[in-house]
């Protein structure tokens, strides 16, 4: 079966031609089989992002190759669902509409994208909120709906660049624990979830990935054998999710502090 | 969250910890409550009257009044040196001979002239018209230009020396040599309006593009949108705001350039009706056709202000477009 994710080789060097080039990513390999739920935790300014604009074709790969189902990724697809840190809503369209954008952009005629957008706003608890602008949401309602709106188009792939981080500690814990149970449901989607949160990264991933700081290189590659489905709020006060974490966070100091 | 709304996976949690709780007011104890039923409802009246707010209006009332009385009382006619106390004598206001002056009811009787003057409304479709082509044209292509060149850098790189220099251009200036090319009638002072108008909305419309959130640029080329889906979902409604703001500015301008234009040259027009009203000393008409060029302006505004509202209905209503506040 072939891989949803396979980075062979990938550097990335940003303002090329005598511009004080960057390197940002620095031959780096990742290989994930489909339905499987990485996250990449490492210092800021680690190329964690980078690595998701590659996946989401809006920049190719300096060198090396990125591909997606064993294909070159050549630009933006369909199939890929990627959510920025900011939600990112368009303050002129309402809840509903913000999440029908995706389905609008593919064609997707009136009627099945508002059934589809339903479903989702059900799914997260967004009821009684389809008609109100961002601006009218709280952060989280926000974060809920940019959600639903990279989730509309049922892509197989979900490129997640820090989704939570700008969000409460409470309301991080309800979103997160809805978030893993649509992932939990949606069966064969693969997730990309970038955080610095390594708490978050070990309670939602089945293999935490750690970046230096840059050049981004991969520093660790650990799968977490906890059983699923994951129920958030309470694994964070199991011992085999504290070992887990307490295992990863050695590998990561050495690249914060 | 409460954390027992969940089942836990494994019964790890001891329920006898040494940790206390002090207090719980969930439970019962409904006299403590707050009482909604105590908050009134303000009545319907007592909104309106607040929204009103009489004293601005007294105030208002007041100073037109006060506005009206001294123009029809001739006193601000009457010359004056409002420095002669500091031993200055130059004479700001300077005194006005009565056949130059004008007065509020001269006008009033002009507007009840024209009233069922066919000759007069003949004038004023001209000049309607040769104001609404000349809005619509340029702010058409303004719109456009701006549009494009916000969104394709390099082309606004070959462009900006061009464009700085055609905007550097004293409209105005092109006015005769529009008239030579266009002719006397309509059409030269469509141009003209036009080529002032298209700047106008131009130049905010193309820095409007850039100041378009990046971000919403990023999700709808990552969710495979083509140029035209950007230009609809995300850059067109992103500077809807600055485009009204310009449209309100360019509707006013269009009316002020073909009232230039007919000054220069023309056969029709309120603005050539004007012209031939003050070189003959008809004060009040002038002053009349003034006030109706004013309120042409106004009626424009707020056709733009109802649009703007419409479109900008998503934002603060502080933000939204207001004509004129009452």
């Amino acid at each position: 079966m072939t891989n949803a994710v396979d980075i062979e080789n990938v550097s990335l060097v940003f303002g090329g031609e005598g511009n004080n080039p960057v390197l940002a990513v620095d031959t780096i390999d990742i290989a994930i089989p489909k339905g499987q739920f990485v996250a990449i935790v490492g210092p800021s300014g680690c190329g964690k992002t980078t690595v998701l604009n590659m996946l989401a074709g809006l920049i190719p790969p300096t060198a090396g190759s990125v591909k997606r189902n064993g294909e070159e990724v050549d630009g933006p697809s369909r199939d890929v669902g990627y959510m920025l840190a900011r939600s990112a809503l368009s303050p002129w369209r309402t809840a509903i509409r913000n999440i029908e954008m995706g389905l609008q952009i593919h064609g997707v005629d009136k009627v099945t994208r508002r059934e589809r957008a339903h479903e989702l706003i059900s799914l997260l608890h967004l009821d009684g909120f389809e008609s109100s602008y961002p601006s009218q949401l709280s952060q989280g309602m926000r974060q809920r709906v940019a959600i639903a709106r990279t989730l509309a188009i049922d892509p197989d792939l979900w490129l997640m660049d820090e989704p939570f981080g700008a969000l409460d500690a409470q309301t991080r814990l309800t979103v997160q624990g809805e978030f893993i149970n649509l992932w939990e449901r949606s069966g064969e989607s693969s997730v990309i979830f970038v955080t610095h949160d390594l708490e978050e990264a070990v309670l939602l991933a089945d293999r935490v990935i750690v970046m230096t700081a840059r050049p981004g290189r991969i520093k660790s590659d650990t799968i977490i054998d906890l059983p699923r489905p994951r129920v958030i709020d309470e694994l964070r006060f199991d011992d085999k999710f504290k070992e887990a974490e307490h295992r990863i966070w050695k590998e990561l100091r050495d690249e914060i502090i | 969250m409460k954390s027992s709304d969940t089942a836990s996976p494994e019964p790890s949690n001891d329920e006898t910890d040494n940790s206390q709780i002090y207090s719980s007011q969930s439970e019962g104890s409904e006299s403590e409550r707050f009482d909604m039923s105590k908050i009134i409802e303000t009545p319907r009246w007592k909104r309106i009257l607040k929204a009103v707010d009489l004293p601005i209006q007294f105030v208002r009332i007041g100073l037109f009044v006060l506005i009206i009385w001294a123009w029809e009382s001739r006193w601000i006619f009457k010359g004056g040196s409002p420095f002669s106390f500091l031993g200055w004598d130059y004479q700001v206001f300077p005194e006005i001979i009565p056949l130059f002056q004008g007065v509020p009811s001269e006008a009033w009787d002009f507007l009840l002239d024209i009233w069922d003057d066919s000759l007069f409304w003949g004038d004023f479709w001209v000049t309607l018209q040769e104001a609404i082509y000349g809005f619509v044209i340029g702010s058409t292509l303004g719109f456009t230009v701006g549009l494009l060149l916000g969104s394709f850098r390099r082309a606004a790189k070959v462009m900006s020396p061009f464009l700085i220099f055609a905007n550097a251009v004293p409209k105005i200036a092109l006015a005769p040599i529009l008239i030579l090319w266009y002719g006397v009638d309509i059409a030269s002072k469509v141009a003209l309006a036009t080529i002032i108008v298209f700047f106008i909305v131009q130049i905010p419309v193309q820095a409007a593009v850039a100041g378009v959130d990046p971000d919403l640029d990023v999700v709808a080329t990552s969710m495979g949108a083509t140029q035209f889906q950007k230009f609809r979902f995300v850059v067109i409604p992103g500077i809807l705001g600055p485009l009204f703001g310009s449209l309100r500015l360019s509707s006013i301008y269009s009316i002020l350039a073909v009232v230039l234009g007919e000054f220069i040259v023309s056969k029709r027009g309120l603005g050539q009706r004007l012209l031939y009203e003050t070189n003959n000393f008809g004060m009040g008409k002038a002053i009349g056709l003034i006030t109706i060029l004013a309120g042409l302006a106004l009626v424009f505004n707020a056709i733009i202000g109802m649009m703007e509202r419409r479109f900008l209905r998503w934002q603060d209503t502080e933000a939204r477009g207001k004509v004129v506040s009452l």
